[in-house]
């Protein structure tokens, strides 16, 4: 197999778009549609509230769901949502599935946890209380803020790395990259979060930094090699050139790598704890549109750079 | 010769060192995997008063002994911030009951009755408190077998107490503990012993009340009140079955990224196999002596370093097969291999350890415990992936004797002409294998 970035540059460009799209409408949407205006749906790690997570031993059917949202109002419980999680692993419990109720947040004081534990006590047989997750309303903001400083950060430092280690044109290109997964993956929450309820929390955040890391990685190797291949070859041959070359030579080793990190990742989503499922599936969308964006993307923004330059 | 041959011995070292402490050493579990709670507390005073160092020591030292009184080993208590306080503390059958008593702040005052204008009596505070305590005891009262707590002044409660019961003898002195009447005894006479006891009133105490009351008067009064800002609490079966599904979860990784290396990179997918193995252990070790506590995402963060690993290999082990193709020699292939793909590796794995000190530094406990195995990895990856594979590269091709392309999962047609070619003496030593 052997790509021809400068001949189908716009082509992969348009790819990336078609990719992105979806997405950028679905943040759109979610931040005129819901209360906390955000691009995602997000959990009470950055609003405040409290997740409380009921292990059940029998199947939830509709009624049982609908039965313990009215109860739940009905004891004075404000607006709960509730998620039912499933447990797939038969060995280690018996568990059926999870159910979890996110409320406001439950102070020390306040008796919202037995009246909840009441309701699923009246619904279920033996439910068990497996997780609490309380997070006062303004921890939420600071938490909120500290993540979005965390993402800028890590940016700014791997711009002010690059230009050290390349120019600024190439740390530019890679912050792009950069950006161009970031948008796909929080855009593809984002779609998850209008149709599934999915919730972004601190996790997510962290996800995304690793995703940053990994795909900077990719898009490093890949100019490692051009200023190499340049070093050698740049009397010889045109820019496009050395660029088609390099991202052939270092197109077996970026998909290797990620099929390896994909393999690991792909492990944890399927046979892995269940709070962290989002995590991971966070970072295999992520690992995986890296890749796309250091072979095809970042070098094709490169290479428009370089022609417009001669 | 020699050199590679001492690494090889050092590598081997490294490993038994590993082996030994990953079994003496115990793992320390988060938590979120052996259940238990993790609460934030953050000071709350009055009217929005600063908070000072010295108000945060006497808190966290109240908070620790309460959390001590709770009878739960392997507690925490560790400042966090300016006003914060992290408070972890395995699992316990009443947390509800632990939660409310945290943020007691156990106030214990002596009051004297005055007339108020409107003929009403009301109590008004002596300036004695629970400050002016050295200990607080549980008995039984000698005649009605009640339980009761009798309470030891130190020396200037001894001197307040004497003084004021001197000058209330006939008078009631009532005694409010956070802020609630508990009983209001008469004074016969002066008290100038240091002691005092209070019954639970007419219907005396329940044994938990006065069991509590006494806890939190030994703790000692919180200096400013403090509110649980955050919880985390995770139930024993749940965090059996994420380590349970966690391990599967490595083992099945790791498994399939071996099968993979070696069926793509043959002899050295399996050195790498090794290294990785290697990798395993040291940074496994490296957990358990540091100790860093192990957590849901903390191993996930392990497990993702695993496949980033994998890929310094992967780095080399392309640059080596395109050399190869290139035409040239066995030797310079591999050493080139190395030498070249080193920028890279160093240059990626710097960006993940950058990313993983700002998450470190910026994020909450569990951000915090995926950054730092995160980066541990990465940085024992950069040891295991360079100096193993290429220790075990040299030993294993530097003898000359094992020079098949299927090694490298090349076809024959794809070698160049240099493949073939005798190594001279200068090459050897050039690789390593001659002295």
């Amino acid at each position: 197999m052997k790509l021809n970035i400068v001949k189908h540059k716009f082509i992969y460009l348009a790819i990336s778009a078609i990719l992105l799209l979806p997405g950028i409408i679905a943040m759109i949407y979610s931040m005129f549609t819901y209360d906390t205006h955000t691009p995602v749906k997000v959990g009470i790690d950055y609003t405040g509230g409290t997740t409380l997570q009921y292990g059940i031993k029998e199947e939830i059917t509709n009624n049982k769901l609908t039965e313990v949202r009215s109860n739940l109002e009905e004891a004075g419980i404000e607006k709960p949502i509730l998620q039912i999680i499933n447990v797939n692993s038969k060995d280690t419990t018996d568990l059926k599935a999870i159910l979890s109720i996110r409320t406001k947040f439950i102070d020390e004081e306040s008796a919202d946890l037995d009246k909840t534990t009441n309701v699923m006590n009246s619904v279920f047989q033996q439910p068990e209380l497996v997780q609490v997750t309380s997070v006062g309303p303004t921890l939420g903001k600071e938490l909120f803020k500290n993540s979005m400083i965390a993402l800028s950060l890590a940016l700014l430092g791997i711009v002010a790395y690059l230009t050290f280690r390349f120019q600024f044109d190439y740390a530019l290109a890679a912050i792009l990259g950069l950006v161009h997964d970031t948008i796909f993956v929080v855009g593809v929450f984002s779609i998850l979060g209008l149709f599934y309820g999915v919730q972004i929390d601190a996790l997510f955040v962290t996800a995304l930094l690793t995703v940053i890391g990994f795909s900077v990685h990719d898009t490093i190797v890949t100019f490692d090699r051009v200023r190499e291949n340049l070093k050698y070859y740049s009397k010889k041959m045109t820019f496009g050139e050395i660029m088609n070359a390099s991202v052939n030579q270092t197109l077996t080793r970026s998909i290797n790598t990620s099929v390896t990190t994909l393999i690991t990742l792909a492990a944890l989503y399927f046979f892995g704890g269940v709070t962290t499922k989002d995590f991971v599936l966070a970072m295999i969308l992520g690992i995986a549109i890296g890749t796309y964006s250091s072979i095809f993307f970042c070098s094709s923004l490169i290479e428009i750079w370089e022609d417009k330059k001669i | 010769m020699k050199n590679k041959l001492i690494t090889f011995w050092a590598i081997v070292l490294i490993v038994i060192a590993s082996i030994v402490t990953i079994f003496v050493k115990p793992t320390k579990l988060g938590l979120d995997l052996v259940g238990g709670s993790r609460l934030v507390l953050e000071a709350q005073p009055l009217n929005n008063a600063q908070v000072t160092p010295d108000m945060m020591s006497s808190l966290q030292f109240a908070i620790e002994n309460r959390v001590n009184k709770l009878g739960v080993s392997e507690t925490v208590v560790q400042r966090s911030g300016e006003k914060r306080l992290v408070v972890e503390i395995p699992n316990i059958s009443d947390l509800n009951q632990a939660k409310a008593y945290l943020g007691e702040t156990a106030e214990l005052d002596f009051r004297k009755p005055v007339m108020l204008p409107n003929n009403m009596e009301a109590w008004v505070t002596t300036g004695l408190t629970g400050k002016d305590l050295t200990k607080a005891n549980l008995s039984t009262n000698s005649q009605n077998g009640q339980w009761v707590v009798d309470l030891e002044f130190n020396a200037e409660g001894t001197k307040k107490f004497a003084e004021l019961t001197r000058n209330m003898v006939g008078q009631q002195m009532a005694i409010f503990f956070n802020g609630e009447l508990q009983s209001a005894p008469v004074i016969r006479e002066p008290i100038t012993g240091g002691r005092a006891q209070i019954s639970g009133g007419e219907n005396g105490f329940v044994y938990e009340e006065a069991k509590t009351m006494v806890d939190l008067l030994n703790a000692g009064a919180l200096p400013v009140p403090a509110k649980i800002i955050e919880e985390n609490t995770v139930g024993p079966t749940l965090g059996a079955d994420s380590i349970a599904k966690s391990k599967i979860a490595g083992a099945l990784g790791l498994g399939f990224v071996m099968i993979f290396m070696i069926v793509y990179y043959r002899v050295p997918g399996i050195i790498a196999n090794i290294a990785l193995m290697i990798y395993g252990l040291i940074l496994f070790a490296l957990f358990k002596a540091i100790p860093v506590t192990l957590t849901l995402a903390g191993i996930a963060g392990f497990i993702l370093s695993v496949g980033m690993a994998v890929d310094a290999n992967i780095l080399i082990f392309e640059r080596t097969k395109e050399e190869l193709k290139a035409g040239r020699t066995l030797f310079t292939a591999i050493n080139s291999g190395f030498d070249r793909a080193w920028t890279s590796i160093f240059d990626s794995n710097m960006t993940t350890i950058i990313t993983c000190a700002i998450l470190y530094c910026l994020g909450t406990s569990i951000v915090k415990g995926f950054a730092l195995t995160l980066a541990i990895g990465v940085m024992v990856s950069m040891f295991t992936a360079i100096n193993v594979t290429k220790n075990f590269m040299h030993l294993i091709f530097g003898t000359g004797n094992l020079k098949n392309p299927a090694l490298f999962g090349l076809r024959p047609e794809e070698i160049g002409e240099g493949y073939n070619v005798v190594e001279t003496k200068r090459e050897k030593a050039k690789f390593g294998i001659l002295d």
